[in-house]
């Protein structure tokens, strides 16, 4: 339509400023993608937020600082002096040096002879040994000071039992080998290996801590940055320019990109720290579920997203926020909660109701022999149930937006007028 | 240079709550290139119906036309709008915000960051384009509204009470920046309170009250409206002119009376009885629209 400049202004104008003389860029009245648009600002302005980025970066901090306490208390040798006063018990430490050093942890066990029995107490007394062993004639035992190291304490017991045994057993006239044949029992697990169990439940929980926490701050995020519109009335500015499911439809994406973000951004360093430390070996099994946590969290992220806009355009003040935001609040305490504690047939169940869906069904998938269909049809519940609650979110959030004054509910919000 | 043609009317704009009639069959065009002042005291209706004009209130009766065909949302997007009460994002820095804001009524990004930058220097504001909104004094928060609804060179302004809250020199910064849009054709539809400066700036006005338009037209129209007043001096007394025919005498304070005068020739009649008894002013009254106001509110 018009365009404008200002180098033909009738007389009597007043005097343009010099920089003046150029035409306002005239401009083309619709934006193409205004959601796009206000996604770009709440991404924008909460990444130049001071608080998002400290909490973000402490929280890599102690994500950085926890793998590498665990790798650094995983891998600390020890070195073990045990005081004797016989040679037998001088072969009897040497040997369990092979049951000590087994484990690759790098640790030692060293004999050092003294000259009697006190002498061997007050060595471990006085903090120069670690324990003591000694004969009593009608058997051993093992001194400490205040306590004595488990695995040493095994070690020397196993080999003491195995030498008295071999001893015993040549008296007799066989050998241990004869005496044990047919005793060995070996372990085996159907299905994954020893050592992943504790770490399948680590992850568990860390997926169900991760989806709590980000979906509750994330979406305090939503519900504060509609509510700060409302609230200011920018609302109304903004709902001339584009319409108000524009608004809703970019405040959505935009929080879940940045949720989206953050969790992957603690993956990834968590992950690569893993590596590099050595904490666990074979991370393959956790790339994977970790994979479908992140499908499953932006799915249940993007349905509650809905969810929180809505709780912000009934709101009034920030307070009203507290009230409102507790049944939303719970659920998501019940998707952290079953993730934690559910088991058996109550987590397939779970892992098929959206929202909890998001942390049981990666938990699942982390026990392995999930068929690949279930976490699809579970996701596509999911996405079905997201963009339900987006078209009746929508609903009540054009409403309300506009309406000042008290707090609304969900019902007054859908009785008003657009 | 391409003159903007556009009218903006409303044509008996209707809007209830509940049982109350807001706005009652209001009818109005705001010319292009004109500026058109909306009085009316609190509660008569003038922010129900700037907010239909602006699509943000749902019309029950009636319609808005933008140059003579109803108007759409792309249409009202181009307009600028500045709503009663004040919004921006407090927390955000004002270039920063204006740029979005220029962004979704469809300036590029460049674009939006530069015209911010020159109006905001303008006002006097170009070393605060990083400063967040809340630090700003109310006045300056106040430039920075008018900017955002003047950054996307509008169509049409639509401007609920623009005045409020600013310093003189503000006032007519703001006057020199809306006098540049009229020049170009774009209608300026603005409320106020303060009718003295509704005179100054207005080229026509719309009396509203209880919902209803009270009076509308071009300044002069609606001083010429009602019968002509005169203002009449005879010492020590002008207490005759009661008794002259033609005359309604609407005061008489002394020497001096305010009349109106009705019937061809009763001014000539009048004037040669008043010159024997020592007439010392005979002056026409030209009512200030404050007067116009209170007459069609009364």
């Amino acid at each position: 339509m018009s365009t404008s400049t200002s180098t033909t202004a009738p007389t009597g104008a007043p005097t343009p400023a010099p920089e003046d003389t150029h035409a306002p860029a005239a401009a083309p009245g619709v934006v193409k993608n205004p959601w796009l648009v206000v996604t770009t600002r709440e991404v924008v302005v909460k990444l130049t937020d001071r608080n998002f980025i400290v909490s973000t970066l402490v929280t890599l901090a102690l994500i950085i600082v926890g793998v590498g306490a665990s790798a650094y208390f995983g891998n600390r040798t020890a070195d073990h002096t045990v005081a004797v006063v016989s040679t037998e018990a001088t072969a009897v430490v040497d040997a369990s040096q092979a049951i000590v050093g087994a484990d690759d942890s790098g640790d030692t066990v060293t004999a050092q002879e003294v000259a009697d029995e006190d002498a061997a107490r007050q060595a471990v007394r006085d903090g120069d040994a670690d324990a003591a062993l000694l004969d009593t004639g009608e058997g051993w035992v093992i001194v400490g000071d205040e306590e004595v190291d488990s695995g040493l304490a095994g070690a020397l017991t196993d080999t003491l039992a195995a030498s008295v045994l071999e001893a015993n057993a040549t008296e007799a006239g066989t050998t241990t080998a004869e005496l044990m044949a047919g005793s060995e029992v070996t372990t085996e697990l159907l299905t994954g290996d020893e050592g992943q169990a504790g770490l399948r439940y680590a992850a568990g929980t860390i997926f169900a801590f991760l989806f709590y926490f980000s979906a509750i701050i994330f979406g305090m995020a939503i519900a504060n940055s509609v509510l700060e519109e409302k609230q200011n009335r920018v609302v109304e500015i903004l709902a001339t320019a584009i319409p108000v499911r524009q608004l809703l439809y970019g405040k959505v994406l935009g929080n879940s990109i940045l949720a989206f973000g953050q969790i992957a951004i603690y993956a990834i360093v968590a992950l690569v720290a893993v590596n590099i430390t050595g904490v666990a070996s074979d991370l393959g099994w956790l790339l994977g579920a970790s994979g479908w946590f992140i499908v499953f969290f932006v799915g249940g992220f993007t349905a509650l997203a809905a969810v929180w806009a809505v709780l912000g355009s009934l709101a009034s003040r920030s307070e009203d926020l507290q009230s409102n935001t507790g049944p939303i609040t719970t659920v998501i305490m019940a998707a952290l909660f079953v993730g934690l504690l559910a088991d058996g047939m109550w987590l397939t169940i779970a892992s098929y109701v959206p929202i909890v869906s998001s942390v049981a069904m990666p938990i699942r998938v982390l026990d392995g022999s999930v068929p690949v269909w279930e976490p699809l049809v579970s996701l596509a519940v999911t996405v079905v149930t997201a963009y339900l609650l987006l078209r009746l979110g929508e609903k009540v959030y054009q409403r309300a937006v506009m309406q000042g004054g008290t707090a609304l509910t969900w019902r007054q919000a859908l009785k008003l007028e657009v | 240079m391409s003159q903007q043609t556009a009218s903006l009317e409303v044509r008996n704009l209707t809007r209830t709550f509940g049982d109350k009639t807001a706005v009652d069959d209001v009818t109005f065009t705001v010319e292009p290139g004109k500026m058109t002042g909306f009085v009316g005291a609190n509660g008569a209706g003038k922010t129900t119906t700037m907010r239909m004009i602006m699509g943000v209130l749902v019309v029950h009766g009636g319609e808005v036309l933008w140059d003579g065909r109803p108007i759409t949302a792309a249409d009202r997007a181009r307009f600028g709008y500045m709503p009663e009460e004040r919004g921006l994002y407090p927390k955000q820095g004002i270039l920063d915000q204006l740029t979005y804001l220029g962004q979704l009524r469809g300036m590029t990004r460049k674009d939006a960051a530069r015209e911010a930058t020159r109006m905001l220097e303008r006002f006097g504001l170009g070393d605060r384009l990083k400063d967040k909104l809340e630090s700003l004094s109310l006045g300056n928060q106040q430039r920075v509204q008018i900017t955002a609804s003047l950054l996307h060179a509008p169509t049409a302004l639509v401007l609920d009470e623009p005045f409020s809250g600013l310093d003189p020199v503000a006032v007519d910064s703001m006057v020199d920046l809306l006098r540049d849009r009229l020049r170009e054709g774009v209608p300026v539809l603005f409320s106020s309170h303060q009718l003295d400066l509704v005179e100054r700036l207005c080229d026509s006005l719309v009396v509203l009250s209880d919902g209803k338009i009270m009076a509308a037209g071009t300044r002069e129209e609606l001083k010429s409206r009602g019968p002509r007043r005169y203002r009449v001096a005879t010492p020590p007394d002008a207490g005759w002119l009661r008794d002259e025919p033609g005359v309604r005498v609407v005061d008489v304070d002394g020497a001096h009376a305010v009349l109106e005068l009705e019937g061809e020739g009763t001014q000539a009649r009048l004037l040669e009885r008043a010159v024997p008894r020592g007439l010392t002013e005979f002056t026409p009254l030209v009512p200030s629209l404050t007067d116009i106001y209170r007459e069609v509110t009364r």
